[in-house]
């Protein structure tokens, strides 16, 4: 049973501020999405262009964050909104600056793109990149997927993803510093990929982070600090 | 450029993934049974009233459906739901007001503590007395703002002195907050006095018999938002000693004022629950409509 | 401007024509009934101003105690049955001793009113010591000789009166011996064959007593039916079938209620005719309907929220009606009652049943005596064929619509005084 529709309001105006603030956060959402993509390909292919482009992009996103923000605070003022309503404000408002944030971070990302098609490609680091790069962003899809559905199922399984990117990343993490030791003269341009992977894990924590808001908008659950296990205990109960 | 064309595939599906409005189903059709039972948590360890499959009847038309619940000491409890959900009605039938429509037949098993509020042994002067109201519209006597507060306590013989009269008085008024507004035209006319001051002298003539109970039927619906705000402000301390129900069109003032909230949809009590929990995340769709103004 | 504002101001001249029409029509109407109230009072006042006066003819009077027939003027029954006619027509013969045939002397006493007499006995009564002496007294005029004096030179050329009478009255005239005064006689006493004596008071109390016995019975019956009916009879078919047959009761000739008298209360219970007690009861059943279908309305218009409010504090139904009901609703039920009694005064027919048409000259005292009403009074007057009598109902008219207006000054008044607003 679905019950988080924005349509069938009295107010016809309401429905409208919904869906703007809807369609407004999967623009902002699908623009984020696309920052990640290019800031990952810019950096894998050393491409300056495109890491320009993404570091561009970063200015819409702030500007779709304070948009939403305000017609959010517009309907909490107006409407006064309950129950699913107001989770969705409070989910949206949330999940905006999780999304803001990983903006923030895939402009890092495009920035060490930059840094090292200036400074030569770092000799180690790409295939894990690739690797965490892919999962994140499938997560980062999902989780935008889940919210626009309200599937608390798929935002479940995105927050489960989160753990495996972080064990990736702590390898990644333990096999490059045992390279930079070996080979210490490339130590900058490896930490320049060891910043890429950390801005790429904090973007699965957004992600999460939002998953965890979906899961709130659709059951009405806080499940944020704890783990996987207990979250699905809290959702059958 | 495969990821774009992933991501705008992504983004179709997104804007079609609304499962309720892509299929255009309107809200209130079967997928809104009622509950068999009130969802939530309708019952209280130790309550003050207890009401148990509460059926109302006006002629052949039955206004209110098995509903149980319990109003616990102390409580704020607010009655929720579209017009003619017979939440008035329900709450009308917590001191047989409904006594005095003919066609009206209350069954069912409702107690003040350990009374039977139906048993034809209970006497309904002593249960108004006992379980007071507080109407819609402020409907003061036509006569004096002493003589409508004293009104009660005379006629339940409460106050032998007048000096003891004058203390009830004094007493309710100023637990009304009314006191200080009052207190150098007692003997003015009550209906001289604005809606909001009206209201409250209602409520000071209901609490001089001192009621354990006080019924509001909708207090603040003709009140302007300042007069309402003091009326929410009183209710909040005459809880500290009296337990009230209150049925309210205003969600927000149910979510100001209750501890409880039942949700009444055409004679079921559909839900009722903590009035966060009401608020926050209801638990059945026809709440959660209702709530969210989807209908009503 | 827009198409709209272009026909609305087009059908605008219309409607303000129709309007005005509409507005007109209401003021014709109204000027219409002023204007037949108007003639109304005209009429009447025009015709029954002269009764409210009087002529006296100046006479010697010497109580003449062979005359009269009687020794000691201290003794009732002497005094009651002395011939004071005899003195009367002494003092005439006095003032015109050419007069001699039978049939002229006969014309002569008849100028002087057969009550004229009454007044001396009073004199008497109170002064004994006026036995043998002689006063100059006024004594009251017949009523065709009042007629003469009020009438215009046309009228006194068509008067009944002789050439010789007239000739008569013309000298007392011009000697000063005939004067116009304010007739108390009209106010004070009752009925009478004769004009001159003929009052009003047997029939004011009559209808006093009438009213009071209407009153007394109708008003609490009719308010206590209303207050059982609206607050506490059970909604069904029977209280259903009382409703109606109050509303249609309210609409029956007012007559059927005399023959129900006529037939219940004299004819079964034995009553007396024609006594105010059985007139106010046949009036309390015409009554009654009025009084209940607007004490009805004025307990309607009580608000709800004031039983609920009483009720929500615990009083009893009994408690609710007394304590707010029936001080809200008084104004109205009072009203309700003066305009039914205001009805029950101006009724003729259902009395004439009862037999409360009958010709009775003694001033009642109490509801049982035999009495006669106002609107009563008017009739038989109306049918009497003294041109006197012309004027005096005119007069009674005037009395009863003055006691009409008082009664409806005093339901506006009430209404006013006792409206609580809320």
């Amino acid at each position: 049973m679905d019950r988080t529709y924005f349509g069938q309001h009295s107010s016809a105006q309401f429905n409208e501020a919904l869906e703007s603030i809807r369609n407004h956060l999967m623009e902002m959402g699908g623009l984020v999405e696309k920052q990640v993509v290019d800031a990952l390909e810019a950096l894998l292919q050393a491409d300056s262009a495109l890491a320009e482009k993404v570091l561009e992009t970063e200015d819409k996103v702030d500007k779709l964050e304070m948009l939403i923000d305000e017609q959010c605070t517009k309907v909490l003022a107006l409407r006064q909104p309950a129950a699913s309503d107001l989770r969705l404000i409070i989910a949206v408002s949330k999940a905006v600056s999780d999304l803001e944030r990983i903006g923030d971070e895939s402009a890092k990302i495009a920035r060490m793109g930059l840094q090292l098609a200036e400074e030569g490609e770092s000799p180690r680091g790409y295939v894990e990149v690739r690797h965490i790069g892919n999962h994140v962003r499938n997560m980062l899809r999902d989780t935008l997927d889940a919210f626009a559905r309200f599937d608390a199922k798929k935002a479940l399984e995105v927050a489960a993803e989160d753990n495996e990117v972080d064990l990736e990343y702590r390898s990644a993490m333990r096999s490059l510093v045992t390279f930079m030791m070996e080979d210490p003269r490339a130590i900058s341009r490896v930490l320049n990929i060891i910043w890429s992977l950390r801005a790429l894990e904090r973007i699965g924590d957004h992600s999460r982070n939002i998953a965890e808001q979906v899961i709130y908008l659709v059951e009405g659950k806080d499940v944020r600090h704890i783990s996987v296990d207990e979250m699905e205990e809290k959702l059958k109960g | 450029m495969d990821n774009a064309s992933t991501l705008n595939k992504g983004q179709q599906v997104r804007r079609a993934a609304n499962p309720l409005q892509a299929e255009g189903k309107p809200p209130m059709s079967n997928e809104h049974p009622y509950p068999e039972k009130t969802v939530g948590a309708p019952f209280v360890d130790d309550p003050k009233m207890r009401m148990r499959d509460v059926d109302v009847f006006y002629g052949d038309k039955q206004a209110i459906h098995g509903v149980s619940l319990d109003i616990g000491k102390n409580e704020v409890v607010a009655l929720i739901g579209p017009s003619g959900c017979g939440k008035s009605t329900f709450l009308r039938s917590l001191n047989r007001m409904n006594d005095t429509i003919d066609i009206c037949r209350v069954s069912g098993s409702l107690h003040l503590e350990e009374q039977d509020l139906y048993d034809p042994k209970m006497d309904v002067v002593e249960l108004r007395a006992r379980v007071g109201m507080v109407f819609q519209k402020p409907n003061p006597f036509p006569k004096s703002i002493y003589d409508n507060v004293a009104y009660g306590p005379r006629l339940h013989g409460l106050a032998n002195k007048k000096y003891d009269l004058d203390e009830i008085v004094e007493t309710s008024l100023r637990k009304a907050g009314l006191w200080e507004e009052v207190k150098d035209r007692l003997h003015q006319p009550g209906t001289g006095l604005s809606g909001g001051q009206q209201q409250r002298l209602c409520i000071a003539r209901t609490i001089a018999v001192s009621p354990e109970v006080v019924l509001m039927d909708e207090p603040c619906s003709a009140l302007d938002p300042i007069a309402t705000a003091k009326i929410e402000e009183l209710i909040a301390e005459l809880s500290e000693s009296y337990t009230i129900a209150i049925v309210t069109h205003s969600m927000q003032q149910a979510a100001r004022v209750s501890q409880r909230t039942a949700y009444f949809h055409l004679g079921h009590l559909v839900e009722m629950n903590d009035t966060d929990t009401v608020f926050t995340k209801p638990q059945h769709s026809l709440t959660e409509a209702y709530i969210t103004g989807r209908f009503g | 401007m827009s198409k709209t504002t272009e026909q609305v101001r087009q059908s605008l001249a219309k409607r303000y024509r129709a309007e005005k029409r509409f507005r007109a029509f209401g003021i014709a109407s109204i000027a219409f009934g002023l204007l037949a109230l108007l003639l109304l009072f005209t009429d009447i006042i025009g015709k029954g101003h002269t009764a409210f006066f009087e002529h006296y003819i100046q006479m010697e009077v010497t109580f003449d105690a062979d005359t009269l027939g009687i020794d000691d003027a201290t003794n009732q029954d002497q005094l009651n049955f002395a011939n004071y006619d005899g003195v009367i027509r002494n003092a005439l013969r006095e003032r015109f001793p050419q007069v001699q045939s039978r049939g002229q002397k006969r014309e002569l006493y008849s100028l002087i009113s057969t009550g004229a007499g009454y007044p001396l006995r009073d004199m008497l009564a109170s002064h004994p010591a006026l036995l043998g002496q002689t006063r100059t007294l006024w004594l009251l005029a017949d009523d065709d000789v009042d007629q003469y004096f009020k009438a215009d030179r046309q009228g006194r050329e068509d008067s009944r009166l002789t050439p010789e009478q007239k000739a008569w009255l013309t000298s007392l005239d011009d000697n000063g011996q005939v004067k116009k005064e304010f007739n108390a006689s009209f106010f004070t006493s009752g009925d009478s064959r004769e004009p001159e004596l003929a009052g009003i008071w047997g029939a004011v109390c009559g209808s006093f007593f009438t009213m009071l016995v209407t009153l007394l019975l109708s008003f609490p019956i009719g308010v206590a039916a209303a207050i059982y009916l609206e607050e506490f009879a059970p909604r069904n078919r029977f209280t259903d079938f009382i409703e109606v047959n109050i509303n249609n009761l309210a609409a029956v000739p007012s007559i059927i209620f005399g023959l129900l008298g006529l037939a219940i209360f004299i004819g079964l219970f034995g009553m007396p005719r024609s006594v105010p007690l059985v007139g106010g009861i046949v009036l309390t059943l015409m009554t009654l309907p009025t009084i209940i279908i607007s004490s009805r309305a004025a307990i309607k218009a009580v608000p709800p929220s004031i039983r609920e409010a009483a009720m929500g504090l615990g009083a009893s139904p009994m408690q609710v009606v007394l304590h707010h009901v029936m001080p809200l609703a008084m104004p109205g039920m009072l009203t309700g009652a003066i305009i039914g009694m205001a009805q029950a005064l101006g009724e003729t027919a259902p009395l004439l049943m009862i037999g409360m048409v009958a010709f009775i000259v003694d001033v009642p005292a109490g509801p049982v005596d035999p009495a006669t009403v106002l609107p009563v009074q008017i009739y038989l007057w109306a049918d009497s064929p003294e041109q006197s009598f012309v004027a005096l109902t005119s007069a009674a008219i005037m009395v009863l619509l003055a006691f009409l207006i008082a009664m409806n000054t005093l339901a506006v008044f009430l209404r006013k005084r006792l409206e609580r607003r809320w």
